[in-house]
């Protein structure tokens, strides 16, 4: 296991993918829910409580986009695996001078680059229209943790996922409706209140969205509180469970099976 | 010749009863054994699912055996793979490419095997003109037609260097002038000492571009020497081809009468049936006599010399 050979693989999975649609879906689809979310609900919502603070809604939604951007990180990442798969380029690079292990890796680290990449979009995009940030040194380094963190286990899922599942259309109902669970089945756009079902509370405890959405969301504002570094720990639990899962399913693909 | 009496001889390839299962029932890969030497293009021939492919998946280290003995450049894939990849290049039968322009592609491989910026857009020139892909050159790979995909995936190899090629059936689906194109430029690169293992089940590929090949069928090598050798066998022998025109549902009982010769029917309707012969006089008049009797039209009839395609049939026909 080389980790410049990971790393060589990961500028490959960039390149290939700085295409149009992924910037679409990187950059240009959050922005729009940050834009019309954060003005048309921004108008509704008054003080949101989030800690010992409160905050208004464009502040409260900003950090959640930015964590919002680890699922779509770990979709193109994991995805690859799939369309390598597919159009046959896990083989040829499996001919080439890199191991399974090395490929894997190079994977993981792509879904870290598309995560800060994508999650440092958003962050400058809500620069443009929030009126408070503070965010402070511990700040930065709870949004890096939790960046991370996302961005791996997202990944992982979705590698997983395209480790298992072959046909086209199966795979992309599958990451459609689980992209849609995650991204709504947490506190990116919305707290979880007391109202709050039981039954969607569970849905919203189980997806570590919530947690990675409630850390940057701390971090941003810089008010952590003991919650906040729970929520890491169950995150950095749930990540390393799913890498588990990922690296077991990775190992069982084989080669020329189409 | 000095350095074989020597033992000098090194061969990239070595193989002695290899076997391969996928499914733990039916060996793909029946206990075959050849060797490619240095500086040569071996063909293995064979039919879909003779075990070509999985033969070349052993070798370039994407599957390991389930029993044998191999080594490719003198190491053992299932232990030294890394150290083997370094060294060779792999022509896949399936496709194989990345959601890029044509261009890109051949920089994004070129850097997927280290290959320095400079020489990376030296070798792309050469490639898209040797291949004759300058035209598509700002394409998207998924708007090539598949000719122009399979040139670029051919093409792509060549942008790194290697001492053994594997190449899958390269030159399928590819027009007669970019199929001789490919054919020559491997030509070339051997006679700098490169390599290749080749699959086909275009004969006359093999005739034009290997020194030996191998004739696999269900997992097995039935035959292997040099292309001449093999036609040996056949000497004295010519093939009489019948194509019978209109209705075929007499045909198959009337060349089972055949008696002068040995009858290949043929593997498409389109095909003439091939009767291999030492008298061919003889056949002719018999093939007319039973071909009135039984009321079959034959569309045409032609005598040739053996060709490699007449080996092969009769070595798969005979193996079955
Ligand atoms: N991934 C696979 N899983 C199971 N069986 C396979 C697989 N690939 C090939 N086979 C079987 O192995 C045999 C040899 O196939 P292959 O090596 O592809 O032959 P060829 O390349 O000569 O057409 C065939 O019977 C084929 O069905
Ligand atoms: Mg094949």
């Amino acid at each position: 296991m080389n980790i410049v050979n990971s790393y060589r693989l990961m500028i490959r999975n960039v390149r290939v993918n700085t295409d149009p649609g992924t910037l679409v879906f990187l950059v240009l689809m959050p922005t729009i829910y940050l834009v019309f979310m954060g003005y048309m609900f921004g108008t509704l919502i008054s003080q949101i409580p989030v800690g010992s603070t409160s905050i208004n809604y464009k502040e409260f939604l900003s950090p959640g986009i930015a964590a919002f951007e680890t699922a779509t990180a770990g979709i193109v990442a994991g995805g690859l695996l799939w369309s390598d798969r597919r159009y046959g380029m896990f083989e040829q690079i499996l001919s080439s001078p890199y191991t399974r292990a090395e490929y894997l890796f190079g994977i993981l680290l792509t879904t870290l680059v598309f995560g800060f990449i994508g999650s440092g979009i958003m962050m400058l995009v809500s620069e443009a229209f929030l009126d408070y940030t503070a965010v402070s040194l511990m700040g930065v380094g709870l949004i890096v943790v939790s960046i991370s963190l996302g961005s791996l286990f997202f990944g992982c899922m979705f590698l997983a996922i395209a480790a298992k599942v072959k046909s086209n259309q199966a795979y992309n109902s599958l990451t459609i409706l689980i992209i849609f669970l995650v991204d709504f089945a947490s506190t990116v756009f919305y707290p979880i209140t007391s109202a709050t079902p039981e039954a969607l509370k569970v849905l919203f405890y189980v997806n570590p969205l919530t947690y990675i959405a409630d850390v940057v969301r701390a971090g941003y504002i810089s008010t952590v509180t003991t919650t906040d570094l729970v929520e890491l720990l169950v995150t950095f639990i749930e990540t390393m469970v799913m890498v588990a899962i990922a690296v077991l399913l990775y190992r069982k693909v084989r080669v020329g099976v189409t | 010749m000095l350095s074989e009496v020597l033992g000098l001889t090194s061969y990239p390839i070595e193989v002695e009863d290899l076997k391969y299962t996928y499914d733990g029932r039916k060996y793909a890969v029946d206990g075959i054994s050849f060797s490619v030497r240095e500086g040569e293009v071996f063909g293995m021939l064979g039919r879909n699912g003779a075990g070509k492919t999985t033969t070349i998946r052993i070798l370039s280290t994407l599957l390991k055996r389930s029993s044998g003995s191999v080594k490719v450049l003198g190491m053992d894939p299932s232990t030294a793979g890394n150290h083997i990849r370094k060294r060779i290049g792999v022509v896949l039968q399936d496709e194989s490419f990345d959601f890029t322009t044509v261009e890109k592609a051949f920089d994004v491989y070129g850097f997927i095997w280290g290959v320095s910026k400079s020489e990376r857009d030296k070798k792309r020139e050469s490639l898209l003109s040797t291949f004759e892909l300058t035209d598509v050159r700002k394409k998207r790979m998924w708007d090539l037609s598949g000719g122009q995909k399979r040139r670029v995936q051919v093409a792509r190899e060549f942008m790194h260097d290697m001492d053994l090629l594997f190449l899958d059936e390269p030159t399928s689906g590819l027009d007669p002038i970019a199929r001789r194109n490919i054919l020559n430029m491997i030509k070339d690169l051997t006679k700098d000492g490169l390599s290749v293992l080749f699959t086909t089940h275009n004969l006359e590929e093999a005739d034009y571009l290997c020194q030996r090949v191998a004739i696999m069928n269900n997992g097995k090598i039935l035959a292997s020497d040099t292309i001449d050798a093999l036609k040996t066998g056949y000497n004295g022998l010519k093939t009489v081809e019948v194509k019978i025109g209109g209705d075929q549902t007499g045909a198959e009982s009337m060349f089972s009468k055949v008696s002068s010769g040995r009858v290949e029917p043929p593997f498409e309707r389109e095909l003439p049936y091939r009767i291999v012969t030492e008298n061919t006089q003889e056949t002719m008049q018999e093939i007319i006599k039973l071909a009135l009797a039984d009321s079959v039209q034959i569309e045409w009839l032609n005598v040739r010399a053996v060709s490699l395609e007449d080996v092969f049939i009769s070595t798969i026909a005979g193996g079955v």
